[in-house]
């Protein structure tokens, strides 16, 4: 979690500088929600899997063509997980997760832009148990998504985005414990914000 | 117009995610267990299969410990061996300073059996013994709380041998007491009869998962 907050100040300290060089930068907070991280089987089929999450995000772009840019961004969530085995669901703890995506962007149509890039994301489980015994991990996340802006204020933007990502799931626990491949797992969020930068 | 001119990149890296998102991860076979149920005869020919484990209504369960021969940290470390055979939050457990509210009772010493509604499953290590008792009243299938755990060193506890012996005799009692009511006929398993190894193997991580994903058909009673 530290690591996430100093990654933050970082991004956010780059977007202000950034914004000097007609960059722009961005918060936004949102929901993000997750297809499941695991499927397991003990005499019953069991699913584990995240539960809607609040999402703070924060990016800076840069462009390199009147219509291109490359843009840098991180998100953080926390929400809860829990398995699902005949029906019903057992809590497991909080779970966190941060990412940092390289990405490009260019126009749609009007302020609709679309982004894509890669990067990585970790997931910081709130105690050391059950899958998460050895700790989390850190995956290769691919992703893609539309940003909105549209002004507010004469230096500001509302930023209204849609994202789509994808890594593949496991953990060091998992391995230890004989599971095999890592689990695709599909995140989709929605978050608005503000955005600031060259007009 | 701009749409367009974008369109390859956005199906190729959708393209790409599909492919990817194919395969689920693949979970291990756990087929590899020991029967954990006690089988008990009921007549000439026939046998009752008995089963249990805690039920997530009760957990953490309690266990009280005796300050002796070092027990607390057996217990805990025993406690913590347990926990960590489960992915899915199965089984849990604290240790609590009062005996009258504990759902497991350890303590140090071998007394007599309490009685014929008592059904006790013991481990007969070299250096140190332990016995695990069980209050099931004729006819019943709820056990009567608290499920009581003694714990004895055949020598002078500071013979070498004999701190380790009482570690892994915790281990393995702790094993019975959250429904492991057999005991593994192989010596790497924390659950041999005579258990020699101080942690758990995959056979007992994997017997404890299916004994915790099987309907038990006994309950235990209010504390």
């Amino acid at each position: 979690m530290r690591a996430a907050v100093a990654l933050l100040v970082v991004l956010t300290a780059a977007g202000q500088s950034a914004a000097e060089a007609q960059a722009d930068f961005y918060g936004r907070l949102g929901l993000t929600g997750a297809t499941k991280l695991l499927k397991d089987d003990i005499l019953q089929q069991i699913e584990v899997r995240q539960s809607l999450a609040p999402t703070l995000a924060l990016g800076v772009s840069v462009p390199f063509t009147p219509l291109y840019g490359v843009g840098l961004e991180a998100t953080v969530t926390s929400s809860g997980f829990h398995s699902t085995e005949s029906g019903s669901q057992t809590d497991l703890g909080t779970l966190r997760t941060g990412s940092i995506m390289l990405g490009l962007g260019g126009p749609v149509w009007r302020q609709l832009r679309w982004r894509a890039g890669a990067g990585l994301l970790s997931y910081w489980p709130a105690e050391k148990r059950g899958i998460f015994l050895q700790g989390g991990s850190t995956r290769f996340l691919v992703g893609a998504g539309l940003d909105y802006q549209r002004p507010v204020f004469p230096q500001w933007d509302l930023m209204v985005s849609l994202r789509y990502d994808f890594h593949r799931f496991t953990t060091d626990e998992l391995v230890t414990r004989g599971f095999s491949g890592t689990q695709g797992v599909q995140r989709v969020s929605a978050s608005v914000g503000l955005a600031r930068g060259r007009r | 117009m701009k749409l367009l001119d974008h369109l390859p990149i956005l199906f190729g890296l959708g393209g790409a995610v599909a492919a990817l998102a194919c395969a689920d991860i693949a979970s291990p076979s756990r087929a590899d267990r020991y029967e954990w149920r006690r089988i008990v005869a009921t007549g000439p020919g026939t046998a009752d299969t008995l089963s249990f484990h805690w039920p997530r209504s009760r957990l953490p369960v309690r266990v009280w410990v005796e300050d002796a021969l070092n027990l607390p940290s057996h217990v805990q470390g025993g406690i913590e061996q347990w926990k960590a055979a489960f992915l899915y939050g199965e089984f849990d457990a604290v240790i609590v300073p009062d005996s009258t509210t504990a759902d497991i009772v350890v303590r140090a010493g071998i007394p007599l059996k309490g009685g014929f509604s008592v059904i006790r499953l013991a481990s007969t290590a070299p250096e140190c013994e332990g016995g695990t008792d069980f209050d099931l009243p004729s006819g019943s299938l709820e056990l009567q709380p608290p499920i009581r755990v003694f714990i004895n060193p055949r020598f002078d506890p500071a013979t070498p041998g004999v701190a380790e012996c009482l570690a892994l005799t915790t281990t393995h009692e702790l094993g019975h007491a959250i429904g492991i009511f057999a005991h593994s006929p192989v010596a790497t398993d924390i659950m041999f009869g005579d258990p020699v190894v101080p942690a758990l193997s995959a056979r007992d991580r994997a017997t404890a998962e299916a004994a915790y994903h099987l309907q038990p058909n006994l309950s235990i009673g209010p504390r």
